[in-house]
């Protein structure tokens, strides 16, 4: 049985001269950051050095956006969930986006592999005039080698509440024959890729339309309340998937989007 | 009513009998309730308008995905949260939860518009005091003042829901009355199947898998012309 891993990081960004930069910062274990020379926003870059999470790993992530910063968030590179020999694999993330805060998460892909199971949750508490852009993209099984899911667990869990009331919440729950349930009509059509969005931001009413009109047919958008935007986007593979969704993605960041999100 | 306050029932919701009880919840599921229910169709008119669903087959298989690990599901869940919450303040903490669950913006108008008429008739007729929430919300507990059993309440609502959007189906596809009317018999075990769903409810159990019908919510927003509100 491989040895279980663990990671933490604990970061945090406050705004000094027009810029933002490290208030605090300490990790552990697997976790390790890169911070890539700086533009505006505080840019980290996580990297799991133990090379991906399987059953009995815990990655855990503290990141605050201090009054008036700006920060972001991303991997290296896409996260691989193994096959578990016994118990789950746990990612938590907690940030938290004080007042006029702006805080960007965009990790790339987590790649599911056959016999994964995984319980990841994101929490998000967001300050008033906090703006938060996130992403999650799933890939289920690896594609190019063909391979897929008959057997898996995955649940993934989105709770974003500001001032500590409810704002836009999402569970998946999926269990056993991945494979074949994606290939229900309602649920993929057979897409093995899938990413969901969300925005909140006051610009987010001006970039619905603009939005829905970059995404293919198998995606949609939607303003859950005038300062909430929601984007959910199906693809074949994770090629097309970043391909479908970074041009959508640019425009709720209203920035350029991290360096590993080129295609 | 024209006339006075809400009409009080003789007989408290507790002193109903079964057969009374049964009628209550089949008069409340019917689709001459007046929630309004003919008007949505849950992003299945643009699901349709897509290709994804163009006949008794795959409407089937949409709705059964629907049961299993989606929207439907997930509205048995909130009934039995709905039915177990023990006050005005605890319903409403639910329904800002169920808000926030909410996939589209005509989702959530969908379960709040169709929750408010709900109320509106239900407070009158049998004299409750149901705050304004969420349909599957007010509707599980309507059934628990009612006395009605938690299971057969969910799993009559989400069949009333699947005729529902078999309804707008066959006004969308070329789907006879009679192939609609065996969609929603063939889909009653998997409605069946969420009666021990909602007695088991928490609110851990609240999730959705269906991914393409939630985008297909989405795309109905910008869908013309339309016939369905949702």
């Amino acid at each position: 049985m491989p040895p279980r891993s663990f990671g933490t990081l604990r970061l945090s960004a406050k705004a000094r001269g027009g810029r933002s930069v490290i208030d605090g910062f300490r990790c552990s274990g697997a976790t390790k950051v890169a911070f890539p020379a700086a533009r505006q926003a505080l840019e980290a870059i996580v990297v799991n050095t133990a090379g991906g999470v399987t059953g009995g790993d815990q990655f855990d992530i503290e990141a605050a956006a201090g009054p008036g910063s700006r920060m972001t968030l991303t991997t290296q590179a896409a996260e691989r969930a193994y096959r578990s020999q016994s118990g789950q694999a746990r990612i938590e993330s907690r940030l938290r986006v004080a007042e006029g805060a702006v805080l960007h998460w965009l990790p790339q892909e987590l790649i599911l592999f056959n016999g994964a199971d995984v319980a990841r949750r994101l929490s998000v508490s967001l300050e008033p005039g906090g703006e938060l852009l996130l992403v999650e993209p799933v890939v289920f099984g690896r594609i190019a080698m063909q391979e897929r899911l008959t057997r898996a667990r995955f649940r993934d869990r989105i709770e974003i509440s500001r001032e500590g009331r409810p704002l836009y919440f999402d569970a998946v729950d999926m269990d056993g024959a991945i494979d074949r349930q994606l290939g229900q009509a309602a649920v993929a059509m057979g897409a093995r890729a899938m990413a969901s969005a969300v925005l909140v931001s006051a610009r987010a009413e001006s970039l619905l339309q603009p939005v829905r009109r970059a995404l293919p047919g198998t995606g949609g958008a939607s303003l859950l309340s005038e300062d909430v935007l929601v984007l959910r986007l199906l693809a074949d593979d994770a090629f097309f998937l970043r391909k479908a969704l970074i041009p959508s993605l640019e425009m709720l960041a209203g920035a350029a989007l991290p360096k590993s999100w080129s295609l | 009513m024209a006339t006075g306050g809400p009409m009080r029932m003789s007989t408290g919701p507790r002193r109903m009998s079964p057969d009374h009880r049964l009628l209550t919840l089949a008069q409340w599921a019917s689709p001459g309730y007046p929630t309004g229910a003919f008007a949505y169709s849950h992003g299945l008119e643009a699901a349709i308008r897509a290709g994804w669903v163009k006949d008794a087959g795959t409407l089937r298989l949409w709705l059964r995905a629907l049961l299993a690990h989606g929207s439907a599901r997930s509205e048995a869940v909130w009934l039995g949260l709905g039915y177990r919450a023990g006050s005005a303040a605890a319903l409403e903490e639910l329904d800002a939860l169920a808000a926030a669950f909410a996939a589209t913006r005509e989702r959530l108008r969908e379960s709040r518009r169709q929750g408010a008429a709900f109320r509106q008739v239900t407070n009158a007729v049998w004299g409750f005091d149901l705050p304004e929430v969420m349909l599957p919300l007010a509707f599980g507990q309507a059934a628990h003042r009612a006395g009605i059993d938690l299971a057969p309440a969910a799993i009559v609502f989400v069949q009333a829901f699947v005729a529902n959007l078999v309804s707008a189906a066959v006004r969308l596809v070329p789907l006879g009355q009679t192939e609609g009317q065996q969609v929603i018999a063939s889909l009653a075990a998997a409605c069946a199947a969420l009666g021990k769903v909602a007695e088991a409810a928490t609110r851990d159990d609240i999730f959705s898998n269906a991914f393409l019908s939630d985008i297909a919510a989405m795309q109905h927003e910008n869908l013309e012309p339309r016939l369905f509100q949702t």
